[in-house]
């Protein structure tokens, strides 16, 4: 019963490519490990609330994409780890193509010259 | 699987909420931690650390607010919170609480019974296993000629038969291995139990009988195969009930045996707990014999004496069974003539067991499913009401900002809240509703004993709380949802709600007058189907005549002439009981069995005819004991005698139909070769022997005492009283025990309790529909009497107008009594048109009138009519009495 929002959606489908991106990349990982990572990767230029990839986790998790394990962290405190399941790595791939074909077709139409 | 998982595990969620909460937090508390830790290696003073790892992860309260979203828990707190509002908001209106949530239990009461008696009785499959397999067997010859014209028996399809031994080799002969068949026949026979003498009712079974029902003995074995021939077939399977009775669950009885009519039987084995006979429809079993047929019927074909079920084969179809079989009896009539028309027929067991009651249940289901609509349409109608006092607030909350959506949900949840109160009430009604209907359920209704109240009941009741929800409460709460704030906020809140809130009465009030009227023309067609068979006249004088069977031994009375000496001797000395009117004996006694035979006829020209009546052997005490007129000729004296001449006295059919009117006094007949002939001297009035729906037939009354023209055992005494027949019954069974102490003296009965269990069933349905009917009009009536009385609350000013300007009292009624006459009138025009279809369902109920009786319809339109016009005046005198002054003010 939530109000929709266009903005979000977009927001949530990109955050939720770059998630599992991460987990593809550096396997399992916690919250704190996932947001420190974006924006080491996004070199500052994406700045986001971390508590925002709370609810894309576990949006993803119903999914069925990610999959959640409590674990010990590097100081041997306990934390919640996310890694990529076999249908999150298929749903990376898939999201993967279509962003590169999409990214790619924006590009021609912003840059015609390359085109021809 | 993975979609369903995933369902799973939401729910899961969503009732370990505070676990997952708990985890929330401490997950994020982690992130701080980590965050904050990475400020201070940057150099950051903790407390600053601390801050600014708030500020970087950007509102706790949100974050965890977001994931809550995520995890659907916020609709969980919204219907929480709706629910507690509705209660709380129905609470406050009691009244219409009441009348909402009784409304609905009587819908919901009834439907639970009813639903639970066809599952029992018509869904639940028969305890045996793979019990789809199980098909019974039955042989069919042609009809009978009319012999009444209009009587349900006449003409119309072959009657189905029990079958015939003889044939019955061949039928499994011809279906090889596709099915084995095996056969049964009741069988009562006499012990000595620990209460005195007993009559036991046990099954003659053939060898494959256990095979093919599929359930072993729980102790011994059942019968081997050279057990099935006269002389060596003295062993028997005891019941459970009998082998507890009897011997007190003694595990040591095998091999012992038992004295059954006089002859010692082995115990070989016994049966589980809970086994059902295949002739349980009609009683308890008490043991199993093996059916060791003597040759004259392994030979008969015309011995149609034994019932059959059998089990298909795995794979095999029932038309693949009646393909082989279709040519069978063809081959038999080719084979005996006598057998012409012979015919066979296989169907699924279950369906078969259930043919005579699948009917009625049907229509109950009908009926009881109508006034579960018509309850809901009332509930309805109540709400849109309280949602049209409600339109102001609705807006408020649509005007606030609330999305219609929001405000649907509110509305259906305060409908779900209702209907799951008015479902429990009902459930609680059900149960108490099922156990009326079983104790009041006549007998013959196969099954009753496994009607259980469970858990298939509460998940019908889960069904029917839904189906409820959206009848009661989507048309309101969608009509609420749809309001535009502005014009009623705008308005005074009256009026614009107002016309459609009269059109969805009216259509609801049309909608409950034609179906109570569907309902009452079913009831008023039973009702007036059971005055018809009322009034049939028996022929016989039924009241104050008591029956009772006296069931001989086989060992010690084999020889005829005792067995009259006994029945004679049982006949003086119930005589000498006081307020003993008249006493007589028979073989089959009106209403309690019959014997049809085939005999040979003399004719006027001395030339012998082919014919067939109903035969009985009876004492010169029948007459007046049962009231017979006596046409002509004399009645049986008492000197008609072994040695006297052979006579016989017939009944006007037998003139009528086998004599074509002339006088049978002085024909002469024997019914075998091997019997007597006898001369007709007399004939009497004829009687249904079988009761008011059965027809009348020839019938011929031998005497007793000339044991050589019946080869039937006696068994029946009748008396009639001077004052209650039932005051004698305990006299009468010591006057026959004071002739033989050890015979057991079975279906004590006066002729006025059979007569009344025989119709007990028709009763039943008549009251049901009679009962169903008159709810339904209770909701017609609250729903007239709501329509009206609306009108006159939203037109007060109206009808002060009209007084003021001159209106009588007449008028003013008149003028809101119009309010409902036109949905009333759709209504019965609606209800008339539905009943004339639907009333085929209980065509097959009904005795002696047509399903589109006229009278029938025109009876039930003018109690509903003039029912709704009662509740109409009595909202409607609120009308007159509004004051012009007060009004006009």
């Amino acid at each position: 019963m939530s109000p929709r929002d266009d903005r979000t959606d977009v927001l949530q489908g990109t955050l939720a490519l770059m998630v599992l991106k991460t987990l593809d990349t550096l396997g399992p990982l916690h919250g704190y490990g996932i947001a420190r990572r974006l924006e080491q990767v996004s070199g500052d230029a994406i700045r986001l609330n971390q508590g925002t990839i709370y609810p894309a986790l576990v949006r993803l998790e119903q999914q069925g994409w990610i999959r959640a394990k409590w674990g010990a962290s590097e100081h041997n405190r306990r934390a919640k780890f996310y890694a990529l399941t076999a249908a999150g790595r298929r749903q990376l791939d898939a999201e993967t193509e279509r962003w590169s074909r999409v990214s790619d077709v924006v590009g021609r139409i912003l840059d015609p010259g390359d085109a021809s | 699987m993975t979609a369903l998982r995933r369902l799973a595990a939401r729910l899961r969620e969503l009732v370990t909420r505070g676990r997952v909460e708990r985890e929330l937090h401490d997950e994020i508390r982690h992130h701080l931690d980590l965050l904050a830790e990475d400020y201070v290696r940057r150099g950051w003073s903790p407390e600053d650390a601390r801050r600014e790892a708030r500020r970087a992860f950007g509102g706790v309260d949100q974050a965890v607010e977001a994931v809550r979203d995520r995890r659907g828990f916020r609709l969980v707190d919204t219907v929480r919170r709706d629910v507690r509002e509705a209660v709380r908001s129905l609470v406050r209106t009691p009244a219409f609480t009441l009348a909402a949530v009784l409304t609905l239990a009587m819908g919901v009461g009834v439907n639970t019974a009813i639903f639970t008696l066809v599952d029992a009785v018509l869904v639940r499959p028969l305890p045996y296993p793979a019990p789809d397999r199980l098909v019974a067997l039955w042989e069919t010859l042609p009809a009978r000629e009319a012999v009444q014209p209009g009587a349900p028996e006449s003409g119309g399809p072959p009657a189905r038969v029990a079958v015939a031994p003889a044939n019955l080799a061949d039928y499994q002969a011809r279906v090889g291995d596709l099915a084995t068949f095996a056969a049964w026949s009741q069988v009562g026979r006499n012990v000595i139990g620990p209460g005195g003498p007993e009559r036991l009712t046990g099954e003659e079974v053939t060898a494959a009988y256990f095979d093919v029902l599929g359930i072993p003995p729980a102790t011994g074995r059942t019968f081997r195969a050279d057990e099935f021939v006269p002389g060596r077939d003295a062993v028997i399977v005891l019941g459970y009930g009998l082998w507890q009775r009897q011997f007190g669950g003694d595990a040591g009885v095998l091999g012992r045996s038992i004295e059954l009519d006089g002859g010692p039987r082995e115990i070989v084995g016994i049966m589980p707990r809970g086994f059902v006979a295949a002739s349980a429809l009609d009683g308890d079993v008490d043991f199993w014999i093996p059916a060791a047929y003597p040759p004259d019927i392994l030979a008969g074909r015309g011995e149609h004496i034994v019932e059959v079920a059998g089990r298909l084969a795995p794979g095999v179809t029932l038309d693949a069974v009646r393909q082989r079989l279709a040519t069978v009896p063809g081959d038999i009539a080719r084979e005996d003539p006598r057998s012409a028309g012979l015919g066979v027929a296989v169907d699924v067991l279950q369906a078969d067991q259930v043919r005579a009651t699948a009917p009625l249940l049907v229509a109950l289901l009908w009926a009881v499913g109508l006034i579960l609509v018509t309850a809901c349409a009332n509930v309805a109608g109540l709400l849109v009401v309280r949602a049209g006092t409600r339109t102001r607030e609705v807006a408020v909350r649509v005007a606030l900002g609330a999305s219609r959506g929001r405000v649907l949900l509110a509305l259906a949840t305060e409908s779900a809240v209702l209907a799951t109160l008015g479902t429990a009430a009902g459930l609680a009604l059900g149960s108490w509703t099922t156990a009326a209907l079983v104790a009041a359920a006549p007998p013959g209704l196969p099954r009753l004993d496994s009607v259980t109240f469970g858990g298939r009941t509460l998940a019908f009741a889960a069904v029917l709380a839904a189906v409820t929800t959206i009848l009661v409460g989507l048309l309101p709460a969608w009509r609420s949802s749809g309001t535009h704030p502005s014009s009623v906020l705008r308005s005074s809140g009256r009026g614009v709600t107002g016309a459609w809130l009269r059109r969805t009465r009216s259509v609801l009030l049309a909608g409950e007058i034609a179906l109570s009227l569907v309902l009452l023309v079913g009831a008023v067609l039973m009702a007036r189907s059971l005055a018809t068979l009322n009034a049939v006249d028996l022929g016989f004088d039924p009241h104050q005549v008591l029956a009772a069977r006296v069931s001989l031994d086989r060992a010690r009375y084999e020889d005829a002439d005792r067995r009259l000496a006994f029945f004679e001797a049982a006949e003086a000395a119930v005589r000498r009981i006081p307020g003993v009117r008249d006493v007589a004996f028979g073989n089959r006694l009106p209403l309690r069995g019959n014997w049809t035979s085939g005999m040979e006829l003399r004719g006027a020209d001395g030339a012998g005819v082919q014919a067939i009546a109903g035969f009985q052997a009876v004492s010169p005490g029948y007459l007046a004991t049962f009231r017979l007129p006596l046409r002509r000729g004399r009645w049986i004296a008492d000197g008609d005698r072994a040695r006297a001449a052979q006579v016989a006295v017939v009944n006007e059919a037998f003139a009528r139909e086998l004599l074509d009117g002339a006088d049978p006094v002085g024909r002469q007949f024997r019914r075998t070769d091997a019997s007597p002939w006898a001369t007709i001297v007399g004939v009497v009035g004829d009687v249904r022997r079988g009761g008011r729906t059965t027809g009348i037939e020839p019938q011929v009354y031998v005497p007793a005492a000339q044991t050589a023209q019946y080869p039937l055992w006696l068994s029946d005494v009748g008396i009639r009283t001077d004052g209650d027949p039932r005051a004698v019954s305990a006299q009468v069974r010591d006057a026959i025990w004071s002739v033989d102490p050890r015979l057991p003296v079975t279906l004590v009965r006066t002729l006025d309790e059979t007569l009344a269990l025989g119709q007990a069933e028709r009763e039943f349905q008549t009251w049901l529909f009679l009962v169903f009917a008159g709810l339904a009009l209770a909701l017609a009536v609250v729903g007239t009497y709501g329509v009206v009385a609306y009108a006159v609350s939203q037109k007060t000013a109206e009808i002060g107008l009209r007084m003021a300007l001159g209106a009588g009292a007449a008028r003013v009624l008149g003028w809101v009594l119009r309010q409902a006459a036109a949905p009333v009138a759709t209504g019965a025009a609606a209800g008339l048109v539905a009943a004339w279809f639907l009333s085929r369902f209980v065509a097959s109920l009904l005795f002696g009138i047509e399903a589109t009786d006229a009278p029938s319809y025109g009876a039930a339109v003018a109690v509903v009519t003039g029912v709704a016009a009662a509740a109409g005046l009595l909202a409607g005198r609120r009308a007159t009495r509004v004051d012009p002054a007060s009004v006009l003010k």
